[in-house]
């Protein structure tokens, strides 16, 4: 379901720029705009870096109006910590922030990183070495990636919750608080953890802002800050931003050395995937993939370069030390189920085009045959991401072969031939030239 | 007869192009709505026979027919043929070249481990000839 993003409609320009950037095929130009087929989006983003019209945009909650109430509880996701050089820690944030009456629960989620860490560091040592690797809950483009062209993958997805919604849990049930949470997201896959989150019923959260909407409303002309808030001695959580940064986590809490893949990008995610899926990652226990260049700073919705974002996490100095005091909570806290994926993960792929085997058969044989009648340059004219895509819409009655600007081409070139031999043709009272 | 059939020609030493048959077979079992856990065993198999084909026999050619109730996958090649199936098939026997396990290749598991996700399996080889590797997944339900 396509809650991250959303189109534009009088920006669209009916181009195939974003149709064929989609990993799982998953748009449509039709009738000069685009579509999305709900079911197939990951809400991964690849579409908004490609369109040139910025037609689609991140599915954001309004700040202004949220920012109007009198007190905004919000939920950082890591990367919102490493956008900006006039603000450069976290207490100092904390403190633009409180002099807008926002309130960000930065120490809960300190924790919920720390204890997610820890639980996939325990469970990693005890699984049997069958069932490894597993994948990282943390990307929610990657969740559905899975869901949607890697089902048998499923299995092997990490039992835990995203260290977001723990985070928000923790602090509510702590402080008994149940105002409303505002997630800063960087990506369309995380506005969609809040409004259709996998792996459990509803989420913590109730609204979305991009990180980026956040980071300009306080660099322009933002508040000032005096360094009077305390530091924020945690700051492991915030390598989470950065690929490699979670395994990292897990490894420092792990007793064993594990053997941990990390990527970035659609492309190398895909490819790893694949790899797991036939079987090639023997010996690896942990895969960390990440939807955008980077990881989460590469996401679509920040402000900052990812470059600059990772030159930032380089420079500062992670605090791996884990205090006595820290890990007694955490592991208070990991008794509880508060971190455990609250409902099984479910594949969500395009309906077969028919339920029954043997129609199904007929249908894909008609589809191919179609399909190597089609030019196979997937030029993108006739709205769809590729040939073979026009092929099964036609079969599943969502398109025709004249959709086909090459097939009209060649259509219209028999009826041109044709009227050459109608106009060729002598009333029977004239006589033939020549004869 | 109701049949889908297609058919792959393999370079030996094509490392880049490995895994084009089992993608395209397996996205046509997708479309037919054969279960995802099939699907995936299937994949193994054609991948696996692909990349025999690419490191062992100098390339050749996969076949694939599903029926209403099985998937047959065929990959036969002119190579040079397998002198001892059973020694082939045990679990990390290979005869691969030291730089073909220098890609990560050739870890003596591809037989097996086609054998472990096939319903029935027969090699037909001849030294110097070439070999048939020809396999069947049953649709269950």
């Amino acid at each position: 379901m396509s809650f991250g993003i959303k189109v534009q409609e009088s920006r669209c320009a009916g181009c195939a720029n974003c149709i064929q950037s989609c990993p799982t095929e998953a748009m449509r130009v039709i009738d000069g705009c685009v579509t999305i087929i709900e079911d197939l989006c990951i809400d991964c983003g690849e579409c908004m870096r490609k369109c040139p019209h910025k037609a689609i945009v991140m599915n954001e909650d309004d700040w202004e109006l949220i920012h109007s109430q009198e007190k905004v509880v919000l939920a950082s996701d890591p990367v919102f910590y490493v956008q900006m050089n006039a603000y450069s820690s976290q207490s100092l944030i904390r403190e633009a922030l409180a002099s807008w009456h926002v309130w960000d629960i930065t120490e809960y989620m300190g924790l919920a990183f720390d204890l997610t860490a820890y639980s996939l560091a325990n469970i990693l040592e005890n699984e049997d070495h069958q069932n490894l690797p597993l994948i990282s809950t943390y990307c929610p483009a990657v969740l559905r990636l899975i869901e949607t062209n890697f089902p048998e993958l499923i299995g092997r997805i990490a039992p835990v919750d995203s260290p977001l919604e723990v985070g928000v849990a923790i602090w509510r049930e702590v402080t008994g608080n149940t105002d409303s949470v505002t997630l800063l997201a960087p990506c369309p896959a995380k506005i969609t953890l809040v409004h259709n989150p996998e792996g459990r019923e509803s989420s913590n959260m109730q609204f979305t802002v991009s990180v980026g909407k956040l980071v300009r409303a306080l660099l322009a002309g933002g508040p000032k800050v005096h360094a009077s808030f305390p530091e924020v001695p945690n700051n492991r959580w915030l390598e989470w931003a950065i690929v490699g940064g979670e395994s990292a986590h897990i490894s420092n809490f792990s007793e064993r050395k594990l053997s941990t893949i990390s990527v970035s990008g659609m492309r190398n995610t895909m490819d790893l995937l694949k790899e797991m899926e036939l079987g090639r990652l023997r010996g690896v226990d942990y895969i960390e993939c990440r939807s955008c260049d980077l990881g989460c700073i590469g996401g679509i919705g920040n402000a900052e370069s990812r470059f600059l974002s990772k030159m930032r996490l380089d420079h500062s100095k992670t605090n791996w030390d884990v205090g006595e005091e820290e890990l007694r909570t955490i592991k208070e806290w990991h008794k509880t189920d508060i971190w455990k994926l609250k409902k099984e993960l479910k594949p969500s792929q395009r309906a077969p085009l028919s339920e029954d085997l043997n129609e199904a058969m007929v249908k894909l044989k008609e589809m191919n045959r179609i399909y190597s009648e089609l030019p196979q340059i997937n030029c993108g004219s006739c709205g769809r991401p590729s040939c073979r895509a026009l092929a099964e819409d036609i079969i599943r009655g969502q398109g025709e072969v004249n959709d086909c600007i090459f097939k009209i081409r060649e259509n219209i070139q028999e009826l041109g031939k044709e009227i050459v031999e109608l106009s060729d043709r002598m009333p029977h009272t004239l006589k033939r030239k020549g004869s | 007869m109701n049949i889908i059939q297609d058919e792959f020609q393999v370079q030996g030493g094509d490392f880049a192009n490995v895994g084009t048959a089992s993608t395209a077979l397996k996205s046509s079992l997708e479309m037919i709505g054969i279960p995802s856990a099939i699907r995936r065993r299937v994949s193994i198999i054609a991948y696996e026979a692909e990349m025999n084909l690419v490191i062992h026999a100098g390339g050749g050619v996969i076949r694939y027919y599903v029926y209403p109730d099985r998937i047959n996958i065929v990959a036969e090649d002119e190579g040079p043929g397998i002198p001892d199936i059973d020694l082939a098939m045990e679990e990390g026997y290979s005869t691969a070249s030291d730089e073909i396990r220098e890609l990560g290749f050739g870890a003596g598991m591809g037989l097996s481990n086609i054998k472990r996700n096939a319903d029935t399996m027969e090699i037909r080889s001849e030294v110097g000839e070439g070999t048939v590797i020809d396999s069947v997944i049953f649709i269950s339900g």
